[in-house]
């Protein structure tokens, strides 16, 4: 049965089994791998942003007149024959599809594969009704023989290895089945539900599609065990949630365009099954399929009319957030998701499954990005995340006394920087001298911390070095803020001084606002959204971006959240708002701004042989799209840049991530490093102060030999010193 | 674009996905085909429900040359095993190697799915290039209802255990595709 951790505790001791399933990380890494070749080769040749655009602007539009496309459904549905139920709750689901068995004298059913009928455990209600109930589509058969839910949307077996299948068929069948071969367990797969197919006396799918103008209903799928399912019992019951309405087949096909591609990399799928009224059926009475259709409401219809989270119900089920998800990629579905898995299970079991479920789960995210840019309908995943933990810690109406404490801090600039500094001086006697690491880890830190050193605080801060740093340009041609970051600030402010050394004869005035604080992304991290807005709010004040040609950052994640996320936080507040989209219309990253806008050349650098490897941080390539420039400036800044496996996938940092779940971050950090170290670079250069931390940190503790460092310093070291 | 490149490009798709495919100028063609396959494959019955009279004495007559039973419908209560099904597709999709087949009628449904092997022809000329431009005729007969319309593309298929692609879990393990040069008079 499925049990979902409700508190942490539990939830990082299920995290810590999962992480010990050498079987399921292999399995899941090498499918990591092939599903982004297979993905890109699919969309290979198609315009997908576009593709992307028209499905987005078709459900926005659609989404808040759900009820009239299911009224015209209906009204089509039922003039062919067909019997539409509406369900409220996932209790009445159950209880309609279990009187339409009861009412047509069924006994045996089987079912063909659909979330829907997993989210309101539909199987559980028939089963105690006195019905037979068997799932068909191998996977969900499989789990169904194990007790067990799906680890995937879209393989809901991937967890398991052939042997552990080939022993439960061969359990099942009491014939002793060769446990390699897979040909012949599907066979077995075959022939077992083969008879079922032909016995049941009612079949239950679910649908991708509702055609609202045509009272159709579609069916995506590639085993065949769909298309038998609506064919060959006399009763037919679609259970379809309100959310996958669609007006006409146009649009569709526009989704049909992205779905299969995204979900498996294929361009279609075996089978799409489109099935109008109450078609021509022998084993059914009356000579027609005994048709119906039962919609589900089970919250769609207020999330729905949700002005934030509306958008989860664009989501057409690829499961591809699963996909690329770096730490569904270590624990797998059952320890990320309670029915619904991935990033978009963290956001539906909150809504379907209640707080309870969500609690511990929803804190599992990094907030790399990776899921919102492969999301084929632009859900923004990490955000709607960290909001429901925000609702889920309201309506607990008790926080963490992690999380009180770093409100409280950062809602006062002052107390906040005097903390840091008085912290500097505290942790004197536990730095390792010359190397910027802690020697020993405060009593407060547990021992899972040890997987990377922690960085030491700077002597002084970038702050208050900077009269002394700051050059005075004689008619500058541009006026730059820096914001710099509580990393550069107060750990590395080398960061920043490598920055003036490149700048240096650009005719670049940079000044550093000195009421900047924190960006606000740490309190986003942990759900602390006023805390978010009120240090939005201060910043933007501070930065007063309509003095500055730029507002320049060292730190990708510092600006992709006031470029995006100000703007998100502060939708409400008019004057505001408009301040922060003149910010965020300022911001330019690093990288950037000296490929760009400086335009800097080979001749300000002479490189000295040295190979570089790079780690594209989450916010930069993602969050702000900047892929090229980085690469681009190492190689003018004289490096032979070494490509290395997985560069865009997460360090394991995520900020208070690795704080809170330092097993998986481990896992995360020390995969990136073994790409890193197989490249042979001497360097290994990111555009994030944070990502730096973390992997110097991995590097120093595994006592590696790369040398990592800010792209900035890295291409500060090679500049020519006349 | 031509029939002869939407045919090509229809034949490169739909081999990319495991299917079988070949040009044929007859309807003999059609039927020696069925018929020599399901004898390469071990079958020993053939279903054909698309067939006029015509057509299907011409199979019969093939059938007890080799051996082979043709089952006649109704499939529905299907009592043996079906090795072989052949029927027609409406349209092919080139950009995917789709046969789409409107299935309303129960057996021509039961046949493309029951079987091991399912070979399908199709004419040339009513293979379209994309989704889009075959969009209105398979709205229209949604829109008459009742309508049971199949896209298929390639053999039944799962990566379920394992990831493992494997062919043939529900469906048929082959399908066959004849692209006939002329129209069935």
């Amino acid at each position: 049965m499925i049990d979902t951790a409700q508190d942490l505790k539990t939830y990082r001791k299920r995290i810590r089994k999962a992480l010990s399933n050498e079987f399921l990380r292999t399995a899941l890494d090498n499918f990591a791998a092939a599903y982004k070749l297979s993905r890109a080769k699919a969309f290979e040749g198609i315009d997908l942003e576009a593709l992307k655009r028209d499905i987005v602007s078709g459900q926005d539009d659609e989404l808040p007149f759900l009820e009239n496309l299911f009224e015209n459904f209906k009204n089509n549905a039922e003039k062919a024959g067909v019997k539409v139920h509406v369900a409220k709750t996932a209790k009445d689901a159950c209880e309609i599809i279990g009187k339409i068995g009861k009412q047509n004298s069924v006994k045996n059913i089987i079912k063909s594969k659909s979330m829907t009928a997993e989210e309101i455990h539909l199987n559980d209600h028939l089963e105690k009704e006195g019905f037979k109930v068997i799932e068909t589509d191998l996977g969900e058969w499989i789990i169904q023989l194990r007790h067990e839910g799906p680890s995937h949307m879209v393989m809901p077996a991937i967890h398991l290895s052939r042997q552990q299948v080939g022993g439960l068929f061969s359990d099942v069948t009491g014939e002793k089945l060769d446990l390699e071969d897979i040909g012949k367990m599907v066979k077995v797969a075959r022939r077992e539900l083969r008879d079922k197919f032909l016995t049941a006396d009612m079949g239950i799918t679910g649908a991708n599609f509702a055609l609202a103008d045509s009272g159709a209903i579609g069916i995506v799928t590639n085993e065949g065990n769909g298309r038998l399912t609506t064919t060959l019992p006399g009763v037919h019951v679609a259970l379809v949630g309100f959310d996958k309405l669609v007006p006409d087949m146009e649009t569709a096909l526009r989704i049909l365009k992205v779905l299969p591609k995204n979900a498996t990399g294929q361009a279609i799928t075996s089978y799409v099954t489109w099935i109008s009224g109450a078609n021509e059926c022998a084993a059914s009475r009356s000579g027609k399929k005994n048709m119906h259709i039962v919609f589900i409401d089970n919250g769609r219809l207020s999330l729905a009319r949700d002005p934030v989270f509306s958008e989860a119900l664009r989501c057409i089920r690829c499961g591809a957030c699963s996909n690329v998800c770096p730490v569904y990629g270590k624990v797998g579905g059952h320890a990320l998701g309670h029915i619904y898995i991935g990033a978009i299970g963290l956001i539906l079991t909150y809504f379907y499954h209640g707080k309870e479920n969500s609690r511990a789960i929803v804190q599992n995210c990094l907030n790399c990005q990776a899921c919102k840019s492969v999301c084929p309908v632009n859900i923004n995943l990490p955000f709607l995340i960290k909001k429901v933990h925000h609702e889920v810690m309201k309506q607990d109406g008790k926080k963490p006394a992690k999380n009180k404490i770093l409100s409280a801090v950062l809602k006062n600039r002052k107390l906040f920087h005097s903390l840091l500094k008085a912290a500097s001086l505290v942790q004197k006697p536990l730095v390792r001298k010359n190397e910027g690491v802690i020697r020993h880890l405060p009593f407060f830190f547990g021992k899972e911390q040890n997987f990377r050193s922690l960085p030491a605080l700077a002597d002084k801060p970038l702050r208050d070095q900077w009269k002394k740093l700051n050059p005075k340009v004689e008619n500058p041609s541009l006026r730059v803020a820096l914001f710099s970051g509580c990393v550069v600030d107060f750990v590395s402010p080398e960061q920043a001084e490598a920055l003036l050394k490149l700048v240096d004869k650009h005719r670049v005035q940079i000044e550093f606002p000195m009421e900047q604080t924190c960006c606000g992304l740490p309190a986003l991290m942990m759900g602390e959204e006023e805390t978010a807005r009120e240090v939005a709010v201060w910043n933007i004040e501070a930065l007063e971006a309509e003095k500055y040609d730029y507002i320049l950052t060292l730190c990708a994640s510092c600006a992709s959240h006031i470029k995006e996320n100000y703007p998100k936080i502060l939708a409400a507040e008019n004057e505001v708002l408009y301040k922060s989209k003149i910010l965020g219309s300022k911001i330019i990253d690093f990288s950037s701004f000296m490929t760009n806008v400086l335009r800097i050349s080979h001749e300000e650098f002479e490189g000295r042989g040295e190979k570089v490897a790079y780690h594209a941080p989450c916010h930069l390539c993602r969050g702000l799209n900047v892929t090229k420039e980085p690469r681009d400036l190492l190689k003018t800044a004289g490096y032979e840049y070494i490509p290395c496996r997985d560069e865009d996938v997460c360090c394991g940092f995520g900020g208070s991530y690795s704080l809170q779940f330092p097993e998986i971050s481990s896992e995360i950090l020390n995969q990136k490093l073994d790409n890193v170290e197989k490249t042979g670079a001497d360097i290994l250069a990111t555009d994030c102060p944070g990502c730096v931390l973390h992997l110097r940190g991995g590097i120093h503790r595994r006592g590696g030999k790369i040398k990592v460092m800010h792209t900035a310093e890295a291409a500060a070291l090679n500049k020519k010193t006349v | 674009m031509g029939h002869d490149d939407l045919s090509r490009i229809m034949k490169e798709k739909a081999e990319a996905v495991q299917s079988f495919v070949t040009s044929v100028k007859t309807f003999d063609e059609v039927l020696s085909y069925t018929v020599r396959t399901t004898k390469r494959q071990g079958g020993k019955s053939v279903a054909a429900p698309c067939l006029d009279p015509a057509g299907k004495k011409a199979l019969i007559a093939m059938c007890d040359s080799e051996g082979l039973i043709l089952i006649d419908p109704p499939f529905g209560n299907i009592s043996g095993k079906i090795d072989t099904a052949l029927t027609h597709a409406d349209f092919g999709v080139a950009e995917t190697g789709t046969l789409i087949i409107n299935s309303g009628s129960e057996d021509l449904r039961i046949a493309t799915m029951l079987p091991e092997i399912h070979v399908a022809y199709l004419n040339k000329s009513q293979i379209r290039p994309d989704m889009d431009s075959v969009k209105a005729e398979i709205d229209k007969i949604l829109k008459t209802p009742p309508a049971y319309l199949a896209f298929i593309t390639g053999a039944s298929r799962t990566a379920d255990i394992e990831r493992v692609l494997t062919i043939g879990v529900h469906g048929p393990l082959e399908l066959h595709i004849l692209i006939m040069e002329n129209p069935l008079s």
